[in-house]
């Protein structure tokens, strides 16, 4: 049985690590490479890294930023997203050190590609962010730079060629960053599928991260705010989930 | 620092229309599209909450930490002889009812008055104390090395006084800590008081330290050695785990005013402050020759900020002081000379040629010249600003009692225990 995993979030904002609140309200914590350097400390099974402006500004990949990460030497899998136009840039990514990519205003901008990057990097390297909002019974599929929406429907995966992308990260954008609140209709109206599912947006508790995990099709969360808050807050979720498959929590022992 | 152009890039302001701070804030800052910081967003919530509620959740915080048989504390108060270290103990010892263990680290630049703030502490509150006194040799080894490689001469004071209260939780296996408030919050609003936000390594190393933990100071081409850092080091997360040691912040659950906080503290306890030349703040830091001097000048050259900025932010925020008020005392204060950069000189071992070379290699642009006041944008002519800032002065009214030195004589007190009365 494959473990579940729990997934460090670490929102970027010009180049600051920030708190982020419905990707519409934020707060500063600072250097990225320290906040990642922290959760890898912390045993994360995987650090995702998105970069919310890049595409909205055209700015491309933060490749710097990933250099410095490198730098840092993890040994934890890096997620990147944040300005990712075409294949190109994505290839470029992973050899500045990311482990696989989060494809967000691609999958709007360059959907006809998606095959390829598949073919460049392998399935298993891309995750499709879909930020969702829910509203009278319906998903709508939000692209933040354009104020567009597209209704959810069953077809979602074949209108959107998503069949090449290994999992899919489902984004509450309306309860991004508040607690205890990522809306249960999200998992249960997204059209089924055998695609993985990660989950993002909301997520705090020990209960609700337990609940979650223990769906079959759902195989990793994201928590991102409030791992700020408290020491160790990402080895206590990990002690607090019972009976879900997944890394032990872990408390580095220096040598020193 | 992030560079200024990143809000061409972006095009969002870079100046708070409210309080004094830019983007370019050393923690880290964000502005909203009214144009409004976080840290002024965040300073709202002071008079939005409930701060009985709050008060009733620190009450049911510290209760499993309280200790019945007397045999130990039940927390730790990390205190120095200025800050807000007399309001911490007094909540921490009067309202909560605690027995704290208070712990300082000998930052070797203290000033008389510090020393006697204090004693005057310890014995008033009737207060058992932990001093940290690290080999002078390492110190001032460590000092040269952060001097010459990131510009900061305080790095080891910032790193003894974040890491000395850890260690003195874990060794005695006391794991409640209570420090006063968070200046991530304070300052820039890092957090929301409701995230009830507790003290970390990454925030410690990322802010609090620049970046660099004891063992990233060791490289090749130093002379630093294990045997000079390893009192710097933080405890691992199996060892902080296995005692529990958690750092809360009073500030979420008090409303927190400095100003009112050491006031209250002077008619009750004598806490004592003094005039400085960089800031009109007369409490803050009294026990230190060089925080509000040359330590505030490599912060104003590496950022474009200096202490009085933090100073008139916080006044402007408390509504003691209006935008254009703070903006006359941060350009008169700002352009002080530093009055006490002999004695860092003398204490380190250095030729002040040596030390303007290693300031001047931390010039980011901020200013054009070593010490000598940076050509302010400011309109007035220097007359005018001197009667402005007498009038914002007598208005603030904050309370000086004494010279740094005590009337003593004028220097680092190196070791120091008491004070003649």
């Amino acid at each position: 049985m494959l473990k579940k995993r729990l997934i460090g979030v670490v929102t970027v904002r010009q180049g600051l690590a920030v708190q982020s609140f419905g990707y519409s309200r934020y707060m500063p914590l600072g250097k990225v490479e320290i906040v990642v350097e922290n959760l890898n400390r912390w045993g994360a099974d995987e650090i995702l890294i998105q970069c919310i402006d890049r595409s909205k500004f055209k700015l491309g990949p933060d490749f710097n930023l990933l250099k410095r990460i490198s730098s840092v030497g993890l040994s934890t899998p890096v997620i990147y997203g944040g300005g990712i136009r075409n294949v190109s840039d994505a290839v470029q990514v992973v050899n500045n050190g990311a482990d696989r990519i989060l494809l967000d205003a691609a999958l709007w901008d360059s959907s006809n590609e998606i095959e390829f990057f598949s073919k460049a990097l392998g399935s298993q390297a891309l995750i499709a962010n879909i930020t969702i909002t829910h509203r009278n019974g319906n998903l709508y599929w939000n692209n933040y730079r354009r104020d567009q929406i597209q209704l959810i429907e069953t077809n979602f995966y074949e209108k959107n060629q998503l069949d090449c992308i290994s999992e899919i990260m489902l984004t509450d954008m309306n309860n991004e960053g508040c607690n205890n609140s990522f809306d249960e209709k999200i998992i249960e109206l997204f059209p089924s599928n055998e695609k993985s599912l990660i989950l993002f947006g909301g997520l705090s508790e020990y209960n609700q991260i337990q609940r979650f995990l223990s769906k079959n099709n759902v195989v990793a969360v994201g928590v991102g705010n409030s791992l700020n808050y408290k020491e160790h807050a990402l080895q206590k979720i990990k002690q607090n989930l019972k009976g879900i498959a997944m890394r032990t929590a872990q408390f580095n022992k220096s040598e020193k | 620092m992030r560079e200024l152009k990143i809000d061409q890039q972006y095009q969002t302001s870079i100046t708070c229309k409210s309080c004094l701070y830019s983007i370019n804030h050393p923690l880290g800052l964000t502005i909203d599209k009214n144009g409004i910081c976080s840290g002024c967003r965040v300073h709202e919530e002071k008079d939005s909450l409930d701060w009985n509620v709050r008060w009733q959740k620190l009450l049911n915080l510290i209760q499993p930490y309280k200790v019945c048989n007397g045999k130990t504390y039940d927390c730790i108060v990390p205190v120095t002889g200025a800050n807000d270290s007399y309001y911490i103990v007094h909540v921490v010892k009067n309202q909560l009812k605690l027995n704290p263990l208070l712990v300082t680290y000998n930052k070797y630049f203290n000033t008389p008055l510090g020393i006697r703030n204090l004693a005057n502490l310890r014995i008033k509150f009737n207060c058992d104390i932990l001093i940290q006194n690290i080999n002078p040799i390492s110190v001032k080894a460590i000092t040269k090395t952060t001097f010459r490689e990131f510009g900061s001469i305080y790095w080891p004071c910032i790193a003894g006084q974040t890491v000395f209260p850890v260690q003195t939780a874990v060794r005695y296996k006391i794991p409640l800590i209570i420090w006063g408030a968070h200046q991530g919050l304070e300052q820039v609003g890092m957090f929301s008081h409701e995230h009830e936000v507790e003290m970390s390594r990454r925030y410690r190393k990322d802010h609090d330290l620049m970046g660099k933990e004891a063992d990233d100071l060791l490289n090749n081409f130093d002379s630093l050695s294990e045997d000079d850092i390893w009192q710097y080091r933080y405890p691992d997360d199996a060892t902080l785990n296995s005692v529990g040691v958690r750092g809360i912040y009073l500030g979420n659950y008090v409303r927190w005013d400095p100003k009112v906080q050491h006031e209250l503290m002077i008619e009750k306890y004598h806490f004592m402050g003094s005039i400085f030349n960089r800031t009109f703040d007369t409490y803050d830091h009294v026990d230190c020759y060089n925080y509000l001097d040359l330590h505030d000048h490599l912060k104003f050259i590496k950022h474009g900020i200096s202490k009085v900025t933090d100073h008139a932010s916080r006044e402007i925020r408390h509504g003691r002081l209006t935008r254009e008020q703070g903006k006359k005392l941060v350009d008169y204060y700002e352009n002080q000379p530093l009055v006490h950069v002999e004695k860092f000189n003398e204490w380190l071992g250095i030729h002040p040629s040596g030390l303007e070379f290693l300031v001047n290699k931390q010039n980011n642009n901020h200013i054009s010249k070593f010490i000598l006041p940076k050509n302010s944008s400011h309109e007035f002519t220097p007359n005018e600003l001197n009667y402005d800032i007498s009038i914002i002065n007598k208005k603030l009214d904050y309370k000086a009692h004494a010279n740094l030195n005590n009337d003593e004589k004028d220097g680092y007190i190196i070791i120091g225990k008491g004070y003649k009365n």
